[in-house]
């Protein structure tokens, strides 16, 4: 099991070096100057070649590549253009927040999801499992940045039953995580609701009922074991919605993460820090997808060595 | 029943609360936009620096509410044009403890007057030719020329010997004389001060100023009205300070400023170099309608820099008011009309994040539109804008000249010689008639002829645009009932903290004795509760 | 009938949505850019129905121009990434070999990235505009449809229709235009549906935070960013851009789905 777990893990190493590729060249693919897009058309001649300086863009394309992997391998992102501090410093420092919102989403949408999932497969046609269908529909087209306002008119300004923004207690984490977790809680529905439905319908499952197994204890011990590979996976690939989402939601909240730390270096046109908080958050996403496939293989032996070679 | 259910719940939050967002009473919660870029008093060019700047380090002189000079460390005597002489006074200590002497003033001012310390306020001492400290408690500055500003600019903060010597002194570690010491630096830019009480003037009754960085105007705005923000201070946005005025436990004061807001333009751009061009800007922008509706009256049409309490202030210039036929014309004859490409008519206008200035932007988009004019709003975060105007590095932008007080600012912003990083002469203005006058206007020290000189200026000034003036803005504080005794100044100063108190809140019933003097009994922490 | 309910919801959202958009000189009330200063933030009245915002422009008719905006950047998104997908996906599944295993790398290392993320990262390299959404937009998206591209045609390439029609000496490119192609164009069309969804979020999501749409232009995004300032004192300036992004993302996973079970395609979900 663990020699699965670290041999998916590897397998993310050629992913994640291809990514760290792309986000390398993205300064270098946009047509034009990039210094010019960053500075605008009035920069002085002297601030355009200090900048360039600064960000290595004077050498060679090679040089420049392999000081920015050599840096990596040894955890360094460069330096913020406007602090003047290590970027993977900045980032760390913002890592809990972000990381605290997304498990707290990813709470909420498991609380959601699963009962709403089971109880609409339990009684599939009934208004009730219509009622999660249409829930979950609506979750996924209501955007995180109207609901987020939203929730803060009606639950802060309106009600004020909690802080408008900022971190702090565990009342300010509510309307964050509820808005970031919400749009997930509605895709979990009715992945749920299919693949509990779907397990329904097997043989060992009629057979089990024909034995006089009770309706509970086949949706719970059998139905939902088996409907929990499709929705880690679908979890796993939806967790990258969930990290883009952490800057929207940040950006709202006012919350202290690498999402919000993204938005101030676009606007502080501190390239070295977009380019971190971009790779560090492409590389949560792909553990993310490797830890999925190693549940899945956990939860599924049969499925574990497919698993392991999809999603490379 | 819901009402006691949203009690409970309410109680409930509150009570969670850790006491790490709480802050400790007798500690006053200031919101900023954006963080304080430095505070060491040589290096302070931003209003938020300078204000947090101005609790902690003392000046030998400072402004009165009028902007006269008046005593602070020290009173002057002026025995010749070419001499100035400060006694200090006694027994002041800086917040490491040690005292303040006349070798502390010759350090301060000759680090600022070292060309390698890259002050960005050096040009304003170029007349200094020597600093003598012939005892602990005098200095004596020798002028090369008559510098008839030299005593408004000895307002410079004051720091110990040993730290002088060194460049930009970090946030935490700066040290000066003034009420309050720096105790911390905050998460997210923020600044926490404490009473220093030793601080000349006595001790303030306020044991911390804490200044908290809040970029989002809803948040500030909601922070106030939950108590855990007690002041903000031109920093709202105005359509909201009705609602703020209408909870009792908050009161707002207008009151006049010393804010200046302009149009800054890049005159190195062949199309702005042309008057017409920018005559044809400032009449084809209605200011009046953004102040009145934007801004809801918390700021007045401008005719220049200088505030018209100002003792050199003329009204006598040339206005431009509203007037796009008369700008459409004269951009026709600029050859900026409508027949000009539309690469040749657009512009870049630069501001920051804030979503007031950005409003305004696009009034300004849409006035300019109006005659054919494109305008590409680019916004940044504070301090990248700041750093770009300093540079140079703009086509148009709007900024503010906050606390304008000295009017030898007008060399410094206007001086074909002053351009960054010598001055603030951003937009590269050069003209000789400008230059003779900015130079005669600081090299006497008879007030009716600099009154004379500077009318001068303000009447070329608005001939010319240079920079294009919006408007004065008033000074608007929102702040919490409890804290008393704090009165805003017109330049923004927060020096009355060093005398404010806080009192327990006040039931709604009591509101209106709360205007009162606080009596002493409701005042506290007593002198004794510090240390 | 499986889906229709959802289908004729969704299609009649959709139409409407279209019918607006490109009507939008026509039905918007006001001019969308049209500022009076004195009447800021009225809230919804006779004369203006969903009220005016900040600056004093009706709000109802720049929803209606974000209307446009919104179906613009869908529709050419998709068109775009439409294009470059099923080219390079079907390309790669009917090549196989080593322009296989490129193009599906290539695909890989692009998914190796939530899509927003690396949109706000381009966008913000590229420079703030509506422009410049569209390419990272376009970028981003061919990924799903050169993935569902390639599996299809790599079903299709065993089937006897294709053996048959080698056997008769059929030239490869013409098998593959005029007899593979065509069979995708179903999956690929519920495919395009939550795609056009995908690309009207992510445009929002990105005039949001002040990347996409750049003033005056009424964007859903810019406006819901602009009016967060006044959530205290005018709630309409959010409510409303907020609810056409959601009834038009509604109408599409509606559309989506019910051409989905309707077509009986087993394309993956928009959801």
């Amino acid at each position: 099991m663990l020699r699965l777990a670290l041999g998916r893990l590897v397998l993310t190493l050629p992913t994640m070096l291809a990514a760290a590729t792309l986000v390398f060249l993205m300064l270098h693919l946009v047509p034009g100057d990039p210094v010019d897009v960053m500075l605008g058309e009035s920069t002085q001649a002297a601030d355009r070649a200090a900048l360039r300086r600064t960000l290595g863009l004077d050498r060679p394309l090679a040089t420049q590549y392999g000081a920015f992997l050599l840096g990596l391998v040894r955890g360094d992102l460069g330096r913020s253009l406007v602090q003047g501090t290590a970027v993977a410093e900045l980032v760390a420092a913002r890592f809990p927040a972000t990381a605290e919102l997304t498990i707290a989403a990813l709470a909420v949408a498991l609380a959601l999801a699963f009962p709403l999932g089971l109880a609409a497969a339990a009684r599939p046609g009934t208004w009730l499992d219509r009622g999660s269908i249409g829930l979950a529909l609506l979750g996924v087209s209501v955007p995180s940045f109207w609901l987020g306002p939203m929730l803060i008119l009606l639950l802060s300004i309106h009600w004020r039953w909690l802080p408008v923004s900022g971190r702090g207690t565990w009342a300010h984490l509510v309307l964050p995580a509820c808005t970031l977790g919400f749009g997930m809680a509605a895709i979990l529905t009715r992945m749920t609701r299919a693949s509990v439905l779907e397990c329904l319908g097997e043989d060992y499952v009629r057979t089990a009922r024909a034995k006089g197994v009770g309706r509970l204890a086949i949706l719970t011990r059998h139905a939902l074991r088996n409907a929990l590979g499709p929705v880690v996976t679908i979890l796993g690939l939806q967790f990258g919605a969930l990290l883009a989402g952490t800057v929207i939601t940040e950006t709202i909240f006012a919350w202290p993460g690498i999402g919000r730390l993204l938005i101030d270096a676009i606007n502080q046109r501190d390239y070295p820090v977009v380019q971190g908080c971009v790779l560090v958050i492409a590389a949560c996403f792909v553990i993310a997808n490797a830890l999925a496939d190693v549940v899945n293989a956990w939860l599924d032996p049969r499925s574990g060595a497919a698993a392991a070679r999809s999603n490379g | 029943m819901r009402a006691a259910l949203t009690g409970l719940l309410l109680c409930a939050l509150s009570c969670s609360r850790p006491a790490a967002t709480a802050a400790p009473p007798g500690t006053v919660v200031i919101a900023l936009e954006s963080a304080p870029a430095a505070l060491d008093p040589r290096f302070t060019t931003d209003a938020n620096s300078a204000l947090v700047a101005d609790l902690v380090s003392d000046g030998l002189t400072a402004g009165d509410e009028r902007g006269e000079p008046v005593p602070a460390l020290a009173e002057w005597q002026h025995p010749s044009p070419l001499e100035w002489q400060f006694t200090l006074r006694a027994n002041v200590r800086f917040h490491d403890g040690t005292p303040l002497t006349a070798a502390d003033v010759a350090a301060t001012y000759r680090s600022v007057l070292d060309p390698t310390m890259g002050s960005p306020k050096r040009e304003a001492f170029a007349a200094i030719a020597a600093i003598e400290a012939p005892d602990p408690l005098t200095v004596v500055f020798r002028l090369r020329e008559v510098s008839a500003s030299f005593l408004e600019s000895t307002s410079l903060g004051i720091m110990p010997a040993h730290l002088a010597a060194d460049g930009p002194i970090a946030p935490a570690a700066v040290v000066g004389s003034g009420p309050f010491r720096v105790a911390e630096i905050l998460d997210g830019g923020g600044v926490e001060l404490a009473a220093w009480r030793d601080a000349p003037d006595g001790a303030p009754r306020l044991a911390r100023v804490r200044f908290r960085v809040v970029p989002d105007g809803v948040v500030r705005a909601l922070e106030l009205a939950n108590g855990s923000v007690h002041l903000v201070q031109n920093a709202l946005d105005p359509d909201l300070l009705p609602w703020l005025a209408a909870r009792p436990e908050l009161e707002l004061i207008i009151s006049p400023g010393t804010t200046f807001q302009y149009l800054g333009l890049n005159l190195r751009d062949p199309r702005l170099a042309d008057r017409r061009v920018r005559t044809a800007l400032a009449a084809g922008i209605d200011r009046n309608a953004i102040v009145r509706h934007v801004l809801r009256d918390t700021a007045t049409a401008a005719t220049g820099l200088l505030p018209p309490a100002h003792w050199a202030y003329t009204g006598d210039v040339a206005q431009h008011p509203y007037d796009p036929a008369r700008a459409a014309a004269l951009l026709e004859r600029a050859g900026l009309g409508r027949a000009a490409s539309a690469a040749h008519r657009r512009f870049s206008y630069k501001t920051s994040t804030v979503e007031l200035r950005r409003r305004i932007a696009e009034v300004f988009q849409h006035d300019l539109a109006g005659l054919g004019l494109g305008l590409d709003i680019r916004s940044y975060e504070w301090a990248t804008f700041y750093d770009d105007i300093k540079r140079g590095n703009f086509e148009l932008y709007a900024l503010a000249w906050v606390g304008v007080r000295d009017p030898d600012i007008y060399f410094r912003m206007f001086h074909s010689t002053m351009q960054p990083p010598a001055g603030v002469n951003r937009g590269g203005y050069a003209s000789p008639a400008m230059d003779r006058l900015v130079a005669a206007a600081r090299a006497t020290e008879d007030r009716a002829e600099r009154r004379r000189l500077y009318a001068e200026v303000q009447r070329l000034a608005a001939e010319d645009l240079p920079i294009i003036p919006l408007w004065w803005a008033e000074n608007v504080v929102v702040k919490s009932r409890t804290l008393r005794g704090f009165v805003p100044a017109p330049n923004g100063s927060l020096r009355s903290l060093a005398t404010a108190t806080f009192a327990a809140p006040a039931p709604s019933t009591a509101v209106s004795s709360a205007r009162g003097p606080a009596p002493a009994t409701t005042a506290w922490p007593p002198h004794s509760y510090f240390r | 009938m499986r889906g229709s309910y959802r289908l004729v919801v969704g299609g009649w959202l959709i139409a409407v949505l279209i019918v607006v958009a490109l009507g939008a000189d026509r039905l918007a009330p006001y001019d969308p850019g049209a500022q009076a200063l004195s009447e800021n933030l009225a809230p919804p009245g006779a004369r203006h129905w969903l009220g005016q915002d900040a600056l004093g422009r009706d709000i109802l008719a720049r929803v209606i121009h974000g209307a446009r905006v919104s179906l613009a950047v869908g529709i050419i998104t998709v068109l775009v990434s439409l294009a470059i997908g099923t080219t390079i996906g079907a390309l790669a599944g009917f090549a196989g070999g080593w322009i296989d295993e490129l193009a599906m790398r290539a695909v890989d290392v692009l998914l190796a990235f939530p899509g927003l993320l690396l949109a706000i990262a381009l966008t913000s390299v590229l420079g703030p505009s509506l422009r410049n959404v569209v390419i990272a937009l376009s970028l981003i998206g061919w990924t799903g449809y050169a993935r569902l591209a390639r599996g299809e045609i790599v079903r299709l390439r065993e089937r006897e229709l294709v053996e048959a029609a080698r056997a008769l000496g059929v030239p490869e490119h013409r098998i593959l235009l005029r007899h593979l192609v065509p069979l995708l164009a179903t999956p690929l069309l519920v495919q395009a549906t939550f795609g056009m969804a995908a690309a009207i979020v992510a445009e929002a999501s990105l005039s949001f935070l002040g990347l996409g749409a750049q003033p005056p232009t009424a964007s859903w995004g810019a406006m819901l960013n602009d009016g967060r300032a006044f959530a205290l004192v005018a709630p309409h300036l959010t409510i409303f851009p907020g609810l056409a992004i959601m009834v038009t993302v509604l109408g599409l996973n509606c559309l989506g789905d019910g051409l989905r079970d309707r077509l009986d395609v087993r394309a993956p979900s928009g959801i």
